[in-house]
C-alpha cells in the first residue's frame, strides 16, 4: 500500500510542477516574442524561476519516501 | 572518490594548458585568441564574465575567479556523469560542501562590503518605527532561516538533478532491455546533456544573485 501512495504522491507533485514550468515557459516565450531585445535578460530570470519550481519537486521526491519510512 | 580525483585532474589540466597558452602568447606577442586552446577558453571566460557583470553589476568583475572556479568544477563533474556510472555531483556530501562554500563566501563578501553590523542590518529588513521592533525581530529570524535554507536548496537541486538523471536513464535502459535497445542512453542522454549545462549555470548564477543582494549599494534601490 505504501508503494501505491508514494507513486500517487510523486505523480501529483509532477503534475503541479509540470503546470508551473509550463506557465513560466509560456509567459517567458510571450515576453521574448513581444520584446526580442530583452531576450538575454528574460532568459536569466526564466532559468532562475525554473530552478525554484524544480526544487519543489525535488523536495517532494526526497521528503515523501522519508515520511513513509522507505527512504531509499 | 575516484571520480572526484578525475574531475580535479581534468580541471587542473584544462587550467594549466590554458594558462600556458596565455603565457606563450604574451611572450611571442600574438593575441590569445589565435591560440587554439586559449581561444576556446576565452569563450568560457567571457561567458562567466558576462554572467557576473550582468547579474552583479559593474563591480562584478571582482568575483569572476571564484565564479569561474565553481562553474568549471560543477560543469566537469556533471559532464563526468554522462560517461561514467557515477559522478561527484551525484553525491550529496559534495554538493553540500560546494553550497556551504558558496554561501559562506557570500557572507564574507557581505561583511567586507558593509561591515559586520551593516551585514546583520541587511537581514533585518526595511527601517521601521521603534514601535514595530518585534516585527523587525521576526523578519530577522525568518531571514536567518532562509539564509540557512539557501545551502539546502543549492545542494539539493544539483544533487537531485544529476542523481535523478542517473536513475531515469537506468530505469529506461531496463525498460528497453526486452528489445535489446538502450532506450535511456538513446532518448534521455540528449536531455541529460542540457541538464548538465543548465545546472552548472543555475548554481553559479544563483551564487551571483546572492552576491548581488548582499554587496549591492544601498543608494541604488
Amino acid at each position: 500500500m505504501t508503494g501505491q501512495g508514494l507513486g500517487i504522491g510523486i505523480g501529483l507533485a509532477a503534475l503541479g510542477v509540470g503546470i508551473g514550468l509550463g506557465l513560466i515557459g509560456f509567459s517567458a516565450l510571450q515576453g521574448m516574442a513581444r520584446q526580442p531585445e530583452a531576450i538575454s535578460k528574460l532568459q536569466v530570470v526564466m532559468l532562475i524561476a525554473l530552478a525554484f519550481v524544480e526544487l519543489v519537486f525535488l523536495l517532494t521526491v526526497f521528503i515523501v519516501p522519508g515520511t513513509m519510512g522507505a527512504f531509499r | 572518490m575516484l571520480y572526484t580525483g578525475l574531475v580535479v585532474a581534468i580541471v587542473f589540466a584544462t587550467l594549466s594548458v590554458a594558462m600556458g597558452n596565455v603565457r606563450s602568447a604574451q611572450k611571442s606577442g600574438t593575441p590569445v585568441f589565435r591560440k587554439l586552446f586559449g581561444g576556446l577558453f576565452e569563450q568560457v571566460y567571457l561567458f562567466v564574465h558576462q554572467m557576473c557583470t550582468g547579474t552583479i553589476g559593474p563591480h562584478g568583475r571582482k568575483y569572476v575567479p571564484m565564479i569561474l572556479t565553481v562553474w568549471l568544477i560543477i560543469f566537469v563533474s556533471n559532464a563526468v556523469a554522462l560517461f561514467m556510472p557515477t559522478s561527484p555531483t551525484a553525491d550529496l556530501s559534495f554538493t553540500l560542501a560546494m553550497a556551504l562554500m558558496c554561501v559562506g563566501y557570500v557572507q564574507w563578501e557581505g561583511i567586507r562590503a558593509h561591515g559586520l553590523i551593516g551585514h546583520l542590518k541587511h537581514f533585518a529588513g526595511p527601517k521601521l518605527p521603534p514601535a514595530m521592533f518585534i516585527v523587525t525581530m521576526m523578519i530577522f529570524v525568518i531571514e536567518m532561516i532562509s539564509e540557512v535554507m539557501k545551502n539546502v536548496s543549492l545542494s539539493l537541486r544539483l544533487f537531485g538533478n544529476i542523481e535523478g538523471g542517473h536513475l531515469a536513464v537506468t530505469s529506461m535502459n531496463q525498460l528497453g532491455e526486452a528489445f535489446y535497445v538502450p532506450a535511456g542512453a538513446l532518448i534521455l542522454m540528449p536531455i541529460k546533456l542540457m541538464t548538465v549545462i543548465v545546472q552548472a549555470m543555475i548554481f553559479t548564477m544563483l551564487t551571483c544573485v546572492y552576491l548581488a543582494l548582499v554587496t549591492g549599494n544601498e543608494d541604488e534601490h
